[in-house]
């Protein structure tokens, strides 16, 4: 019996394997990113507190999405990708 | 379970319907439900159904793969549909889709919500989609299996598994299927379609990610004031996903109910507005907690009172079922938006 | 830019699933489910792990 594979797919084109460079993370600006879940924020700034026990600089920022349920908006990732070279992302629930 | 991810087409030594079915569901294919056969004869017949639809398809959430004309069709073989069912399918799935509907979001959320599927136009009555009494309800193949196979759509190709992908914390019988159909001809207004600037003559598939209907029940009230404060206290839930997330909803009146509006001069317009001013819930019936959780990203109330969805423009009212006092609201995810499609039909 | 996902157990095979789909290889430090309605004491055993996972990270 033949059928057809009701699960088949073509990956889209640009779908390659992504790599991020090599950082600093005791020198390179780090934005911490929140999903904008309950305790998210709260999650981070702890973080950031214990970072700073072993970073000698302060460079941490923040940022979120304006929406738990929606995807952050491009100009938002565009920000932080051009203003920091870590990204420590909280998907607290 | 075997990896058949790279191929259209699969050979099998299966002897019956059991044994298919044992397969299938190895495979993660299925619903829990039992499955037809997508061989390459029936899926064959569904294609040519979709003839008038050549456009390509963008990749599926969560999975984020391309799929061909040939997959979906057996995913709405497999569900029940008869080709001529297809082409609803596809504008579905191109409802959900489409950016704004936010596929994604709607599928890895811990929110128990599905693809509501409502159909208005001409095409209802051709293919028997039920949108008298028990619209919502079994009974009628094009519902159950219209419904059936988006979600079998976005379970095979999209990858949405419930745990894994489909994170929802209890999930909803709406997941099964959620399709039904404006009950057009009983509306004392125009049909839905056709308010948003579709042509009386188009079929037009309008989905929504949404909890399964909340029933309101209003046997005493015989004025449309009376209705309305029903409808309006209804909708105001402080657990709503719609306070914590913000978004649209679907208010679908009973016969009965939108006869009582249209009789005491309410228009669509003018209930769109009351009920955006009366559906809110103040704030002490909001947890401090949550007050506070909300305010941290921007969720403010209006004075002392939440509103239900941003603007009235994500009201949206519409008549479907049959006799009696009941009508039904349909919250949304939140994060999402009420998509209207066309369907394609060959020429 | 480098990134790492800090997600609860539970939603840990989102995060794979996800990034099989995206093709990344995630960094990924997992901690205690949920994160949401804990009070401050309870939050700081997930703030602790988390930051001990950062480490962990930092030192490979």
């Amino acid at each position: 019996m033949r059928i057809i594979n009701p699960s088949f797919g073509v990956m889209p084109a640009g779908s390659e394997v992504l790599a991020s460079g090599a950082v600093d993370w005791l020198k390179d600006p780090i934005v911490l990113f929140s999903n904008s879940k309950p305790n998210a924020r709260e999650l981070l700034d702890g973080l950031k507190a214990k970072l700073a026990t072993i970073r000698g600089i302060d460079n941490i920022g923040y940022a979120q999405k304006n929406s738990a349920s929606q995807a952050a908006p491009a100009e938002t990732l565009a920000e932080v990708a051009q203003s920091y070279r870590i990204a420590l992302l909280a998907l607290a629930d | 379970m075997n990896d058949f991810s790279s191929s259209e087409v699969i050979d099998l030594d299966i002897p019956d319907s059991e044994a298919w079915n044992d397969f299938a569901l190895a495979q993660g294919w299925s619903d829990g439900m039992p499955l037809v056969m997508p061989t390459e004869a029936a899926v064959a017949r569904f294609t040519a159904a979709a003839r008038g639809d050549n456009q390509t398809f963008a990749p599926i959430s969560p999975r984020q793969v391309v799929p061909t004309l040939a997959s979906l069709a057996a995913n709405a073989v497999m569900a029940g549909c008869k080709p001529e069912y297809f082409p609803v399918v596809l504008a579905a799935l191109r409802g959900v889709l489409s950016p704004e509907y936010n596929l994604h979001g709607t599928l890895a959320t811990t929110h128990p919500c599905a693809p509501m599927i409502m159909v208005s136009g001409p095409l209802r009555q051709a293919l028997d989609i039920n949108c008298g009494s028990n619209c919502f309800g079994q009974g009628w193949r094009a519902n159950a299996t219209i419904g059936r196979a988006l979600e079998l759509i976005l379970l095979n190709v999209g990858g949405a598994r419930p745990g894994v992908m489909d994170r929802s914390t209890q999930g909803s019988p709406a997941k099964f299927s959620f399709c039904f159909g404006e009950n057009e001809e009983v509306s004392p207004w125009a049909p839905y379609h056709v308010r948003r600037g579709f042509a009386a003559t188009d079929s037009v598939v309008t989905v929504m990610s949404g909890e399964a209907p909340h029933n309101i029940n209003d046997h005493g009230s015989t004025t449309a004031e009376g209705v309305l404060t029903t409808i309006c206290e209804s909708i105001a839930q402080p657990g709503s996903n719609l306070i914590y997330g913000k978004g649209p909803y679907v208010l679908v009146l009973g016969p009965e109910h939108a006869e009582t509006l249209h009789r005491d001069g309410w228009t669509i317009e003018a209930l769109r507005e009351e009920v955006f001013r009366r559906a809110r819930v103040h704030i002490s019936r909001v947890s401090k907690e949550n007050r506070e959780s909300y305010a941290s990203t921007g969720r403010h109330p209006d004075g002392d009172w939440y509103p239900m969805s941003p603007t009235v423009e994500d009201i949206h009212i519409v008549v479907a079922g049959g006799p009696g006092k009941h009508s039904a609201y349909i919250p949304s995810f939140g994060g999402t938006a009420v998509c209207s499609v066309r369907v394609a039909l060959p020429a | 830019m480098a990134g790492v996902v800090i997600a609860t157990e539970t939603f840990r095979p989102l995060v794979l699933a996800q990034a099989k789909a995206r093709k990344i290889e995630p960094k990924l430090v997992v901690v205690k489910h949920p994160v949401g309605g804990l009070n401050a004491t309870e939050l700081a055993e997930r703030i602790d792990r988390a930051f001990e996972g950062i480490r962990e990270l930092i030192a490979k």
